[in-house]
């Protein structure tokens, strides 16, 4: 007879990892379930950017919490607060920095428009074509690869089980409690949270909900070690460029660019022709790139719903089982959005509002 | 829209012997190679210098390797360096003229093999390079690695590099084999199918003993000492599983190191297109899974020479011509029940050759215990500067694997993307948790599989054609 | 370690380059890291790490030990052919 947990979380990432550590401060005995190892997926091979100024509107109360989460895990996420630079080449690019900008200021965030030749005055190698630019201060970087190790230590001081190389094979209800099979035996839960990104889709098929859950393939490269290039974080008006410089002098390129695969073939792979735009895009903000090399281009999974909102609350139609994942700006808002899932499963009012996942429900589950 | 039939990746005896097949065969065929020249390491083309040093055989079948791939009419592409690969498959190069990317429905990958390497406190000082390494600074340069070198590790290279070191008027301290004596004597039922070759091992030894050189078997360096380079070297007595036992040591004078541990399949193409792989310690590690003709788990690719298991020089042309056969098969082309009997012959020819290689990268293979000879403060990973002591420090936090151990510790991260430390590093882990090498699994292979300077990919461009797609919702 | 290490003495053509500030030759075509090695400049760089010197070590364009810069491009030596008036800077 194995052991019933309050809460088994499938999914050992960020959002997952947060989730769980909140369940287990409030009581809950918690498992969580990773079919790699923790933060082996999206968490760990994103390009660790936190800026402001690339998050949505309406989530942005969700990343200044996230921000005040990461800068408390401070050295042990490798975090950096730099300030980040958004950058316009042409007029119709600085059109559409001045409209965004403005939006996400009224949400809260402290960006403030900047003048060229404060832009040169802050990062003397950047191009001198810029014609626009943001500023943000609270922004920054982490490191995303320390994201398993740092959610391990607290799940352990939280006294969450950990099983991981574990793929869940099957859902069962029986009874009152979930029954998970796994190829390491079975596991029992009164609840369950289905957190397991870019895999949300067919674990939502296990417990019969079919999730409107696609999977972006974003593109990062990095450059070998170098000299002091840039010191802050680097963007572009349209998003598609992350630029920032390490401590140890190597540069992280990353913008959202689009690679091959998908979670279901369980590979992806860079696509040479997204991956030069992307590194012209680099190296037009920073023309001094020019003096490095490239050691190394990967991509992740990035799961969205249509809307692009978070997917965050009770699954619709299945008492106790709950669904979080799709988080646009994941890394920087995963600790907070996270922590606030195991205050709704634990019955607890959340301190901001959640995104009930029942907006995509069709059929009879649509009235729930 | 295909350029050719048939791209070849490596020039080398079995990326040439397949090209030359392929072209017998009526297909069309390109092939690239890094090097100014075909020939691969082994029939390395000499410097355009080098006029007199005295020939070698070596030498004699790398120009006629060379002149046969000329006439066939296959294109080669020299001086390209091959970054990254599309399915289906589209090459991407960098060349002296810029970048070239070349399109085709078969791809052979016959890129050979690297040095595995087992790290040494010291192995980082200028002066200690690796047996291959040697055997470029001496074939290709006429460059002697010192004046008096001390060569180790395992595998038939020692004798090769040391007995060129004599050869060429260089001193050599000692020859240092980790592999007892005994583990030679056991593999002498391989070799006695090839008594050509044995009488070559047997004619660098005797130059060796004529020299008066030292030979320590069951030998490993302890460490390597000096402040700007190599000055001195202290070895000891390992036991049969390579264990270093007992406080015999001593210490050598010594102004060159050269170590190298046998050689490790290149599989980095394969790995990036996704073909699965399994760990053959015979073959020397992980080597693609391949059908007869040598086709991998992906369509249309495939592999041929010591990338698909080191088995030597002498049988690469023949897994060369085995996988061209095949790809003509799976083209219709040069097809009748002769060209099926061709293949059963080739492969059964292949076998038979591969037998002595494959005996020889066994000796050199390091058994498991071998983790033992790096000492916690030995550097491990060079690019990122991390020790044994660091790794063991993340392998005890919970590292299974080497992607774990690279997330957490940045291993393999730098720019040669763990070719010189994956080993070891899975050795490591190995060794401290018993884990077997396909749960602990290898490095990833990710574009670029060798570092590209930034403006070699982007070339010159004009901002406004970037194709920039719709940005984010906001 | 003195003296250069090349083997025989009937060479073509020599061009000279230089590395550091320093004139050094070469015999045309052999690469970079063939002939800093061959007369002793064996030391291309520091590690960032452990602050110990660092030099040529597969001399196959693996283990990029051997990087230095050119035209403040970095470079693998031993895949770089020497030509004359080359400029070589080690890296930092």
């Amino acid at each position: 007879m194995s052991a019933l947990y309050d809460l088994a979380v499938i999914g050992g990432g960020i959002l997952g990892s947060a989730a769980a550590c909140r369940a287990a401060e409030g009581g809950m005995r918690t498992i969580v379930i990773e079919q790699q190892t923790l933060g082996s997926g999206a968490s760990g091979v994103n390009a660790g950017t936190l800026s402001l100024q690339i998050k949505r509107v309406r989530l942005m109360p969700y990343a200044i919490k996230g921000h005040e989460l990461w800068e408390k895990a401070g050295e042990r996420v490798g975090f950096h607060k730099t300030g980040g630079i958004t950058l316009a080449f042409n007029q119709r690019e600085a059109d559409l920095l001045h409209e965004r900008m403005a939006l996400k200021r009224e949400a809260g965030a402290p960006i403030e428009l900047i003048t060229p030749a404060r832009v040169a005055e802050l990062e003397p190698n950047l191009s001198r074509k810029v014609v626009a630019a943001s500023w943000c201060a609270e922004d920054g970087y982490a490191n995303a690869s320390l994201s398993g190790a740092y959610y391990r230590t607290l799940l352990e001081a939280a006294g969450v089980d950990i099983r991981e190389r574990t793929p869940v094979t099957a859902i069962d209800r029986s009874g009152s409690a979930f029954e998970l099979a796994t190829p390491a035996g079975p596991v029992r839960a009164t609840r369950l949270l289905l957190a397991c990104g870019a895999w949300l889709r067919s674990a939502g098929a296990m417990i019969g909900l079919d999730l409107p859950v696609r999977a972006r393939v974003n593109t990062v490269s990095v450059t070998e070690r170098g000299p002091a290039l840039v010191g802050t974080v680097v963007g572009h008006a349209t998003g598609l460029l992350t630029l920032k410089q390490k401590p140890n002098g190597s540069i992280l390129i990353g913008g959202g660019w689009q690679g091959t695969g998908s979670p279901d073939e369980g590979r992806s792979s860079v696509d040479p022709a997204t991956l030069l735009p992307n590194l012209r895009l680099a190296m037009f903000a920073v023309p001094g790139l020019d003096r490095f090399r490239v050691v190394r281009s990967w991509t992740g999974f990035e799961a969205n719903v249509p809307d692009f909102f978070p997917l965050a609350g009770a699954a619709p139609g299945i008492d106790n089982a709950f669904l979080l994942g799709c988080v646009r700006g994941g890394y920087t808002i995963g600790p907070y959005i996270g922590a606030l899932m195991g205050d709704l499963i634990l019955g607890r009012e959340p301190e901001l509002p959640l995104f009930d996942p029942g907006r995509f429900a069709t059929g009879a589950s649509a009235a729930a | 829209m295909s350029d050719y039939d048939l791209i070849l990746l490596g020039a080398g005896p079995a990326g040439a012997a397949a090209a030359i097949k392929a072209r017998s065969l009526g297909l069309s065929v390109g092939v690239i190679d890094e090097a100014s020249a075909a020939g691969g390491q082994v029939y390395r083309t000499p410097s355009p210098a080098l006029t007199a040093t005295q020939p070698d055989a070596d030498r004699a079948k790398g120009d006629a390797l060379r002149a046969k791939l000329a006439a066939s009419g296959a294109v080669l592409y020299a001086n390209h360096r091959v970054w990254s690969l599309r399915p289906g498959f589209s090459v991407i190069a960098i060349g002296p003229d810029g970048p070239l990317t070349l399109e085709a429905p078969n791809l052979i990958v016959a890129a050979g093999a690297v040095e595995r390497h087992i790290p040494v406190t010291g192995w980082t000082l200028p002066g200690v390079i690796g047996l291959a390494g040697a055997t470029i600074l001496l074939k290709a340069h006429g460059v002697l690695p010192g004046r008096r070198v001390v060569v180790a590790g395992s595998g038939p290279l020692l004798l090769l590099v040391a007995s060129k070191i004599v050869a060429a008027g260089g001193e050599v301290a000692a020859v240092v084999d980790a592999a007892p004596r005994a583990s030679w004597l056991a593999r002498a039922g391989s070799m006695l199918a090839r008594p050509d070759l044995i009488t070559k091992g047997a004619n660098w030894l005797l130059a060796l003993l004529k020299a008066r050189v030292p030979i320590h078997s069951g030998t490993a360096i302890r460490a390597i000492h000096g402040t700007d380079g190599v000055e001195s070297v202290t070895i000891g007595p390992v036991d049969r599983d390579w264990r270093p036992v007992g406080d015999a040591e001593r210490t050598l004078a010594a102004d060159a190191v050269c170590l190298g541990f046998g050689l490790l399949p290149s599989t980095d193409v394969t790995r990036l297109l996704g073909a699965e792989h399994r760990y053959k310690p015979e073959l020397g590690g992980w080597i693609p899974a391949v059908d007869a003709s040598l086709q991998t788990s992906v369509p249309g690719l495939f592999v041929a020479g010591d990338g698909a298991g080191v088995r030597g020089a002498d049988a690469a042309p023949l897994s060369g011509e085995l996988a061209a056969l095949g790809v003509a098969r799976r083209l219709g082309r040069g097809g009748g029940g002769g060209s099926a009997g061709e293949a059963a012959q080739t492969e059964a020819n292949w076998h038979k050759s591969g037998r002595f290689g494959a005996a020889m990268s066994a000796l050199a293979m390091p058994p498991p215990g071998a983790a033992a000879m790096i000492d916690p403060d030995a550097t491990v990973c060079r690019c990122e500067g991390l020790t044994r002591a660091m790794l063991d420090a993340a392998i005890a936090a919970g590292a299974r694997t080497l992607a774990d151990l690279k997330a957490t510790t940045r291993c393999g991260m730098g720019p040669c993307g763990g070719r010189v430390c994956g080993e070891a590093a899975a050795m490591l882990i190995a060794a401290a948790t018993g884990w077997d090498r396909e749960a602990i699994g290898q490095p990833s292979a990710r574009p670029p599989l060798r570092p590209v300077p930034l403006a070699a990919i982007t070339g010159a461009f004009d901002y406004d054609e970037l194709p920039i797609p719709a940005p984010a919702p906001l | 370690m003195a003296g250069d290490l090349r083997i025989g003495s009937a060479w073509t053509r020599t061009v000279s380059f230089r590395f550091d500030g320093e004139t050094l030759t070469a015999r045309e075509g052999e690469t970079l890291a063939a002939a800093l090695y061959a007369q002793g400049r064996r030391t291309l760089r520091i590690s960032r790490d452990d602050s110990g010197p660092r030099g040529a070590f597969c001399f196959m364009g693996v283990c990029q030990e051997c990087v230095v810069s050119i035209d403040g491009r970095l470079t693998e030596a031993c895949r770089t052919p020497v030509h004359n008036g080359l400029v070589v800077e080690s890296v930092r």
